[in-house]
């Protein structure tokens, strides 16, 4: 029995030894999901020495050991794939691209770096996450996809620029905006379309053409731009043509988007029986009450403002198209898009038509020349006022407040079929007493507020390599905007009324000009590998602008600026202009690729700062350690949990000058006329020692994989202290100083950690899932205002103080008296005075007492405190892909935690005049005993719902999870989609704002309604609600 | 060789393209706007800023119109239509608190005014003078210091307590007369009212001096301040004060002895009071006023503008009719009988009577009267009067020439009048009917020491209480901490 056992064993043994050194052949061809074969694919096999690569068709042919279970396919740009092998002739193997992973090169600024060499604190986002979706430009797509990014949209208002922060808030009166770089020439920002339909810059690059964005965070790779880069640096850089044959492909997609949360309002009958009862508490032998109006039909009129202003189901579209290809001496990219997008808000609308040419061309070999030509049309159509925009909130024609302030007993329009108008406002019918501001309907029959816009942005370049080490390259960039407003406000009611009507056209022309010289040596001595860069670069910014203002039209048929009007006005005059000078340098260093070393200086002269101050210099310097590598780790157990690790860590300055005005240093008379003759006054007063805001950032990083880099983790830690801030000083009025003075003297610091998690959790049988989980951690607080001054107020529109930065708090904390519920005896609204004594205030009297009745001190602006924090603690998003042959489901959640927001609309659905409310007004305190958080009705009452001041009832959690992309894809099958002489047929389904889990009551806890103003964020004040958007799509490659 | 060579182009092209900056662009040039050190280098800048002290005294926020209407709006002849805080609701409540916006805006803009004359004069004495020559010089320095005089005496009626309570000693304003451009701490306290009127009057005695007397009934006599202007201003300040001689021996310099009642330059009360309030605006009548007209920025501000407030709604006429008349008001008083020429100055519209002495429409480009000579004569007459135990002759005289010029039909008499208050009664009842619109009612009301009256469900307001003047902006409380608040 033994010996038969151990013949047995010894011929296995045998067998086994010759199996081992037999070798198979192993053919097949690498294709990517389109369809479209991928030449230059490294095969190998794990564990094994040798390779091979695809040839131009996408085949290979590779000879293994016979035991091998699997082949490794990886290429730069897609998804490193293990295949099984499943037999000789693997067939087409597909591989996907690669959207979340670490990808191989990153654009760094003047140039680019190979990711495992870069040093700073850089976040990666291929085109293909932002591509197609339904939005109008790519940041409202980049939200949760990268640590320390924080991206608000803060309304349904089309093309409305969202606020858009790296690493928290790090200015408080210039811009907290980062510097984006399209294709190397930084490009304007914020809304530029001075109408009240904003205008984004950013939407003129179609999100299909953006190949990859870079968000460049800490100063070693921020330092490059010097004094633009406190607030973070976005390179974004459109695709060129990829080796191979010429590719040709269309995506279209078609969405519909309706408006979600809504509040829900009273009915007419309700309102009838609030509104009368609020009067009646007031004054018990009232006689003039509200009384129902009745319609044609003599059915009382119960109108839903909401069906008026809102669109149910807004459609959006989009068809581009593109095409590009490479040989070796140039490579060609060309696009060209259309769409058109429905707001929520009745005619808000965007359209664009973009074209995009992309050209590289080798000419002999030293020299290299191309060029970007990127045109875009775009128009920005609205109505009039949403009440959305920065400075709109209180704005009486503001659109979004009137639908949930306008009484629905009174009608859009009369039985007689006209608008139901009284002079300036909506009729009442049966009513003396008002029943709203503006009729809706007719400011959205009859107004525009349009703007359109065409953009060129264009660079042109050409580089020499005299010799191998040594490259030389210039670059002329150009960004111009022209803008045209054509703005109507009609003469029957609304707005315009007083005036008989006025049009306003406005020109506007924003021109950008960037020169760049660098010149880069890269040469290795050994294992010692340095590359040097150096540069001089120049920039000029002219804006112009003047208008024609026309008011009293003589009949009803014009509406634009050319029509018959009595009045000419000149409006929206301005010139402006600056200039940038710079020149700069970077030193990277690595030994052995194990050891890196980078440092950059930049020196920036800049026209707006004042003389003796406008020299600048920042720097940058950071290290790297590839633990991994090193030899200790790579034999030692650590070696065997991490495949691999990288430590690094960086230092810098850098500054931040965005948003100063071209001339706010200097002291300015303005000249303007007195009865008919010229005459001048002191209107500005300056600084002549205005200089830089200075950002002192600290980054400490690691990054590390395990399982085979099958999970990877990124860890940060980091610093930034913000001195010299520009902040414009008020003085009392009596020193008669006409303007508040720029002056550099606060100070701030944001820090925080930042951690992601990436990882291929299954890869089994053809199913995959990719998940990829960021969260970010900041805290921000100033430490210093000027001298003497420890808080600066700020008011929403200049009309309700809603924030205040102070020292010691973060950034535009919400600033209110705090309030209580309601008293169960009286049904008075409880407040707190700042010793923190509850007093109720009797709408009746208008005094405040204790609530034992005595007299207690009177309540308001004066005795607010800061109250609640609206910086987001934590942020981030959780992105998940599935992958099961031809399918693709794709599911992004994003998620902000640990802030407040001033949910400001409340006070207005609880407002105790002629305003609509919400149904919440119906639980109302009717008796003593009552115990409700709605306070008796009293008509004309003002303070208890917060709207003669902001009150903390107002105040709530706005931390969410969001279910914000769902999307399905199904590709083809090849054999399928040859028959059609087609490369790849992809066919999908995506939905946005799916699902918010919130405890915010209002509409969304993602608002802002004032824009990208830092000292106001968080603020929830009349603005548009936010939609859910439903969209199919399909994408052709031939 | 060739290395060499594509070395050599390599370096010349890279030195090329790094030298071929523009400097120069680094040291823009504002095009809107003149930088401060331009503007004392010629003669037409300077004129220029001559005119311009006179802009920022005109702005709607100040003398160029709510500053009026505050006065008006306080006192008891107007019913508020509108409900609007924007358009002084809160005043004609009488419930004004710190943060009330026209008693922050009336605040910064007449500081505005000050600073700006302020930065005039010491550019003058810097600069200016050497440039336009000593005699031209003189002249305009006057004018600022009557601007600033002005600014300071409007100021003071609202935001402190009459001189006579406590003989002047009471908070007065912040008081500067050197001009301020750059940041820094400005924490002042107030001077008392005594030391802002030695302040006004000490302006006004040197621009006196210094000033031409300029003929009445030109545009340039109207617009701008000369002896005359400053004269009557005086008159009005020692009013204020209670100094009636010092008014009387000023009105000496002003009113002919007997009537018809002239200045040497010119000035008398025009038959016709309609065309004071027409154009062109420069009757012999007019001695001060705030000229407008319709091109972009020569007009007052939205929502600020007097006509929008007082003139009603319905077409011809067009303003916004934020304030009617009372019929409570001064409009029942019998005396002031129908036949009166001021009477037609009032509109009737429906069974409300609105004030529309601005009747011009958007624009509303109607001058803003500041000081004419129908005052001028009923101060005399009230200085007079006062001065005199019994019933003064001439303090009648002049009251009837005021009077008969819209009325030929009433006339006061020793008879009908039979005391010294009863003269004091009428002269100050007849100012009310005069100026009404004009925005002195307020003013008139907290000189003689008398009680807001009770109107329109809201109560009379005696001397003693809190809300008789104003409180101090609440934007000066912050961030000037020596400043006190009125109690």
């Amino acid at each position: 029995m033994r010996k038969l056992l151990l013949v047995v064993a010894s011929m296995l043994l045998l067998a086994l030894s010759v199996m081992a050194q037999q070798q198979r052949t192993i053919s097949g061809r690498v294709t990517d999901e389109t369809g479209g074969v991928l030449a230059g694919v490294t095969i190998s096999y794990p564990g094994g020495k040798t390779g091979t690569v695809t040839n131009a068709q996408g085949d290979f042919t590779l000879t293994v050991p016979a035991a091998t279970k699997q082949l490794r396919l990886s290429i730069v740009g897609y998804e490193t794939k293990l295949v099984p092998i499943t037999g000789d002739h693997l067939g087409a193997v597909t591989l996907a691209l690669d959207s979340k992973s670490i990808s191989e090169v990153v654009v760094v600024g003047y140039g680019t770096q190979r990711r495992q060499e870069v040093t700073g604190n850089i976040s990666s986002i291929k085109g293909g996450a932002v591509a197609q979706l339904p939005i109008q430009s790519f940041e409202a797509g980049i939200g949760g996809r990268a640590t320390g990014v924080q991206i608000t949209v803060p309304n349904g208002v089309v093309n409305n620029p969202p606020v858009f922060r790296i690493r928290g808030v790090n200015s408080l009166s210039l811009s907290a905006y980062p510097l984006i770089i399209i294709d190397g020439v930084p490009t304007f920002t914020g809304d530029v379309g001075s109408t009240n339909a904003p205008l984004n810059p950013l939407a003129s690059v179609n999100p299909s053409d953006i190949a990859s964005i870079e968000i460049a965070k800490d100063a070693a790779a921020t330092a490059i731009y010097g004094s633009r880069a406190a607030n973070g640096v976005v390179f974004i850089t459109t695709k060129k043509g990829k080796a191979g044959k010429a590719r040709f492909s269309y995506d279209g997609w078609v969405g519909w988007t309706k408006p979600i949360r809504l509040p829900k309002l009273l009915n007419a009958q309700q309102y009838l029986e609030i509104k009368n009862e609020g009067i009646k508490n007031r004054n018990p032998s009232a006689t003039n009450l509200y009384v129902p109006n009745t319609d044609a039909n003599g059915n009382m009129v119960d109108m839903n403002w909401y069906d008026v202003v809102y669109r149910q189901n807004a459609m959006s579209q989009s068809h581009s198209f593109n095409a590009s290809g490479a040989s070796d001496a140039t490579s060609y990219y060309f696009s060209g898009g259309y769409t058109k997008q429905e707001g929520i808000l009745k005619r808000n609308d965007f359209i664009r038509k973009n074209l995009l040419f992309n050209l590289d061309q080798k000419l002999g070999k030293i020299l290299q020349v191309g060029t970007k030509l990127s045109y875009s049309n775009e128009n920005s159509l609205i109505s009039g006022s949403s009440g959305s925009l920065e400075g709109e909130a209180f704005n009486s024609g503001g659109l979004a407040r009137l639908a949930f302030l306008t009484a629905p007993i009174t009608p859009a329009y009369n039985n007689d079929g006209t608008y139901n108008v009284v002079d300036a406002n909506i009729g009442g019918g049966k009513n003396t007493l008002t029943t709203g501001i503006y009729n809706p309907q007719v400011l959205l029959d009859l107004d525009h507020s349009n703007t359109e816009s065409n953009h060129v942005q264009a660079t042109a370049y050409a580089q020499l390599k005299p010799f191998e080490w040594l490259t030389l390259k210039t670059v002329y960039g150009i960004d111009y905007m022209f803008l045209n407003n054509d703005v109507y406000r009609n003469n029957i009611n609304g707005d315009g009324w007083s005036t008989k009507g006025s049009s306003i056209s406005t020109y506007t022309q924003l021109k950008r000009w960037v020169w760049t010289n660098t010149a880069q040596l890269e040469k290795s001595f050994g294992s010692h590998n340095f590359n040097l860069l150096g540069g001089v670069e120049q920039q000029r910014d002219t804006r112009e602008r003047y208008g024609l203002e026309r008011q009293f039209q003589s009949d009803n048929i014009f509406n634009t600026t050319q029509g018959g009007w009595l009045i000419d006005l000149s409006s929206g005059l301005q010139r402006r202009e600056n200039y940038l000078l710079s020149a700069f340098t970077r030193l990277n260093y690595n030994y052995k690729e194990k050891y890196f070393l980078s440092g950059n200086l930049r020196q920036d002269q800049y026209s707006a700062l004042a003389p003796g101050h406008k020299k600048g210099t920042f720097y940058g310097f950071s290290g790297g350690w590839e633990v991994a590598k090193e030899k200790f780790w790579s034999d030692g157990a650590l070696g065997e949990v991490f495949s691999n690790f990288k430590v690094r860590a960086s230092y810098g300055k850098v500054g931040n000058m965005a948003g100063l005005g071209d001339f706010d240093f200097m002291y300015l008379y303005r000249p303007l006329l007195y009865g008919g003759n010229t005459a001048m006054y002191f209107n500005q007063s300056g600084n002549n020692q205005l200089g830089w805001e200075e950002s002192k950032k600290t980054d400490v990083g690691i990054n590390f994989g395990i399982l085979k880099d099958r999970i990877n983790f990124e860890v940060a830690y980091y610093y930034n202290n913000i001195d010299g801030l520009i902040l414009y000083l008020s003085h009392p009025p009596s020193s008669g100083l006409p303007s508040t003075v720029p002056a550099n003297v606060g100070s701030m610091f944001n820090k925080g950690i930042e951690a992601s998690v990436n990882a291929t959790v299954l890869d089994i049988k053809g199913f995959s899932w990719n998940t990829n989980f960021n969260f970010s951690y900041n805290k921000n607080q100033i430490t210093a205002l000027a001298d003497g001054l420890t808080e600066l107020p700020f008011t929403t529109s200049s009309l309700e103080q809603t924030s205040i930065n102070k020292v010691g708090y973060p950034v535009g904390m919400i600033y209110c008296v705090p309030a209580g519920g309601v008293d169960p005896a009286t049904g008075m609204r409880i407040l707190y005075n700042p010793q923190g004594e509850a007093e109720i205030y009797n709408p009746i009297t208008g005094a405040y007492t204790y609530l034992d009745g005595k007299p207690a001190q009177t309540l308001g602006t004066k005795t607010a405190q800061p109250y609640a924090n609206t910086n987001p603690k934590f942020l981030g998003g959780w992105d998940n892909t599935f992958r099961y042959k031809g399918f693709e489901l794709n599911v992004l959640l994003t998620y902000q935690a640990g802030f407040s927001v001033y949910y400001g609309s409340n006070a207005g659905l609880r407002d105790q005049r002629y305003w609509n409310n919400s149904t919440d007004v119906l639980r109302r305190w009717q008796k003593p005993g009552d115990v409700t958080d709605i306070p008796r009705l009293i008509n004309g009452d003002n303070v208890s719902n917060g709207s003669a001041y902001a009150i903390s009832a107002n105040v709530f959690k706005g931390d969410f999870i969001k279910l914000r992309n769902v999307g399905l894809s199904y590709n083809l099958p090849s054999d399928v989609v040859k028959l059609a002489h087609l490369s790849g047929v992809r066919v999908y389904a995506q939905a946005q704002n799916l699902a918010i889990w919130t405890k915010y009551p209002g509409p969304d806890p993602e608002v802002s309604s004032n824009g990208n103003n830092a000292s106001g964020q968080g603020i929830d004040r009349n603005t548009l609600a936010n939609g859910r958007t439903v969209t199919v799509g399909l994408n052709v490659n031939f | 060789m060739k290395m060499k060579k594509i070395s050599v182009y390599t370096l010349l092209l890279a030195t090329v393209l790094a030298s071929s900056c523009q400097k120069d662009k680094l040291d823009p040039r504002p095009a809107s706007d003149m930088p401060d050190y331009m503007v004392f280098e010629t003669k037409e800048r300077i004129a220029s800023q001559y005119n311009g002290l006179y802009t920022v005294l005109k702005h709607g926020r100040f003398l160029g119109g709510k500053f009026q209407i505050a006065n008006e709006v306080r006192g008891e002849d107007y019913l508020n239509e509108r409900a609007n805080n924007v358009t002084l609701q809160a005043t004609w409540k009488r419930i004004v608190g710190n943060e009330v916006q026209e008693v922050k805006e009336i605040w910064s803009q007449g500081y505005l005014a000050i600073n700006n004359a302020n930065l005039f004069i010491d550019g003058m004495a810097a600069k200016g003078n050497s440039v336009v020559g000593d005699s031209l010089g003189k002249i305009y320095v006057a004018e600022a210091k009557f601007v600033r005089a002005i600014s300071y005496f409007s100021l003071l009626q609202l935001f402190a307590r009459p001189y006579w309570d406590g003989n002047g000693s009471k908070p007065g304003l912040i008081l500067y007369t050197e001009g301020h451009k750059d940041k820094g701490n400005y924490s002042k306290a107030r001077s008392t009212t005594a030391e802002t009127y030695a302040q006004i009057l000490k302006d006004l005695d040197e621009a006196e001096a210094a000033l031409p007397k300029v003929n009445a009934g030109s545009t340039a006599a109207v617009t701008h301040a000369n002896y005359y202007t400053v004269v009557a201003l005086k008159m009005r300040v020692y009013l204020h004060m209670g100094q009636y001689d010092k008014v009387v021996a000023e009105g000496a310099k002003l009113v002919s002895a007997a009537a018809p009642f002239t200045s040497p330059g010119g000035h008398a009360l025009v038959p016709e009071i309609a065309k004071v309030f027409q154009l062109p605006y420069t009757t012999s009548e007019s001695i001060f006023s705030l000229p407008f007209t319709s091109t972009v920025g020569d007009y007052p501000g939205t929502q600020t503008q007097l006509g929008y407030y007082f003139t009603p709604k319905a077409p011809p006429l067009q303003g916004n009719g934020e304030y009617s008349l009372l019929p409570t008001g001064i409009i029942s008083d019998k005396g002031w009988k129908d036949g009166d020429a001021r009477r037609k100055l009032l509109t009737a519209v429906g069974s409300k009577y609105y004030m529309t002495k601005y009747a011009v429409p958007s624009p509303f480009t109607d001058w803003a009267p500041i000081i004419r000579y129908a005052e001028v004569l009923l101060n005399l007459a009230e200085a007079k009067a006062r001065l005199n135990t019994g019933v003064d002759a001439g303090a009648l005289e002049l009251l009837n020439a005021v009077r008969h010029r819209s009325d030929p039909t009433v006339t006061f008499t020793a008879a009908t009048l039979t005391t010294q208050q009863a003269l004091i009664d009428a002269i100050l009842n007849e100012k009310h009917i005069e100026l009404l619109g004009e925005g002195f009612r307020s003013m008139e009301v907290t000189r003689t020491g008398a009680t807001f009256a009770a109107r329109a469900t809201y109560v009379a307001v005696p001397p003693t209480s809190s809300a008789y003047i104003w409180p101090i902006s609440s934007d000066e409380l912050v961030y000037n901490k020596l400043c006190v608040d009125n109690q």
